[in-house]
């Protein structure tokens, strides 16, 4: 991609390239020092939020939700995949991601072809389930945005309908699939 | 009513805080701390993704990669400004944040393609990391229809996101 870009420049423009790359790198910079102010101010309130167990309440409140969606028995495995599930609604991605791996361990059989519950838990986390759309909304904000949380309602509506459509996408292919091999 | 939304968030979670004791000043500065290793961390990514999208805009292959996209595009009602974000969104997370920087101080924070840049980023996820690293400790080779799937709901949300950001 870049080789091609870099080739196509050196017929039209080659005194361009190096200061196209340096303006990169410089809005590169200033961003990065943008997103360390709106990180501090979130992974703070999200310590908080860790600290104070609200993740672990919520995680509480799904987990019959969860029961039904994965079909898994053992309580252990279903409270992981609860505790990550309401992490990634929160938006705290690095506490959630070691819960997922634990939790894939733990329904791992060993075979090289995924299960049903691994697949699922896959899916609905690459579908995105974060209800606060936390960095989005404080870049809309330093750009000079009116009213930067305006984009809450209809990013909260794609969230749910694209994840409704995973899990039931994931439920109906996994039928197929498995009747398939049966 | 959506300005009242964070503040409420804030209070309900200090208040919260308080009940259950947690020493709010301590913990706060534990989570604040975190983001200086994180943006050293991202940095080079950032960089790295902004270099690359500054050359292929100036060198004029994003244009002409947009005219090849721009129909289907069109059809499922994404703004063909949004192609470099829509099609690096799977793969890069932190790439991600710096092409939608790039979009909300080209055509401001409050324009109709800003607003769907948003809501397209807000409801994704960089599904090939997520996989891989979810996967990294088992044995599983073949995943099915997983990737299919999240990238097909991926998709979708785009669309869904773009029509609704013109009613919202």
């Amino acid at each position: 991609m870049v080789l091609a870009s870099i080739c196509f420049l050196f017929w039209t423009d080659p005194s361009s390239v190096l200061s196209q790359m340096l303006g990169a790198s410089k809005e590169a910079l200033t961003l990065s020092i943008e997103l360390c102010a709106v990180y501090a101010v979130w992974l703070g309130i999200l310590e908080l939020v860790e600290a104070s167990g609200l993740n672990r309440k919520l995680a509480k409140i799904l987990s019959p939700v969860i029961r039904k969606i994965f079909n898994v028995k053992d309580s252990e495995t279903e409270s992981l995949i609860a505790m990550n599930i309401s992490a990634n609604m929160l938006g705290l991605g690095n506490a959630s991601t070691p819960l997922a791996i634990k939790a894939i361990k733990k329904m791992d059989t060993g075979s090289e072809v995924a299960s049903f519950p691994i697949i699922m838990l896959i899916v609905i986390n690459a579908t995105s389930i974060q209800l606060l759309p936390t960095t989005v909304i404080s870049l809309r904000q330093a750009a000079g945005s009116l009213s930067p949380a305006d984009i809450i309602l209809p990013t909260l509506i794609t969230t749910f309908c694209t994840t409704l459509l995973a899990i039931f996408l994931v439920k109906l292919l996994s039928k197929k699939f498995c009747g398939g091999k049966k | 009513m959506s300005i009242y939304i964070l503040p409420l968030l804030f209070i309900f979670i200090l208040v919260f805080c308080l009940y259950k004791k947690v020493n709010c000043y301590d913990t706060f500065v534990i989570g604040a701390k975190k983001s200086i290793p994180l943006v050293v961390d991202i940095f080079p990514y950032i960089t790295a993704i902004m270099i690359a999208v500054s050359l292929l805009r100036y060198s004029g292959i994003t244009n002409i990669l947009a005219e090849f996209v721009s129909p289907v595009f069109n059809l499922l009602g994404i703004p063909s400004e949004l192609i470099e974000l829509v099609l690096l969104r799977p793969f890069t997370g932190s790439g991600s944040y710096a092409i939608l920087n790039n979009v909300l101080l080209q055509y401001g924070a409050d324009s109709y393609i800003s607003r769907c840049a948003c809501v397209i980023l807000g409801c994704s996820e960089t599904i090939f990391y997520v996989t891989t690293i979810y996967i990294s400790q088992t044995k599983i080779k073949r995943l099915l229809y997983a990737i299919p799937v999240a990238l097909f709901c991926s998709i979708f949300g785009s669309v869904l996101a773009c029509a609704l950001c013109k009613i919202l």
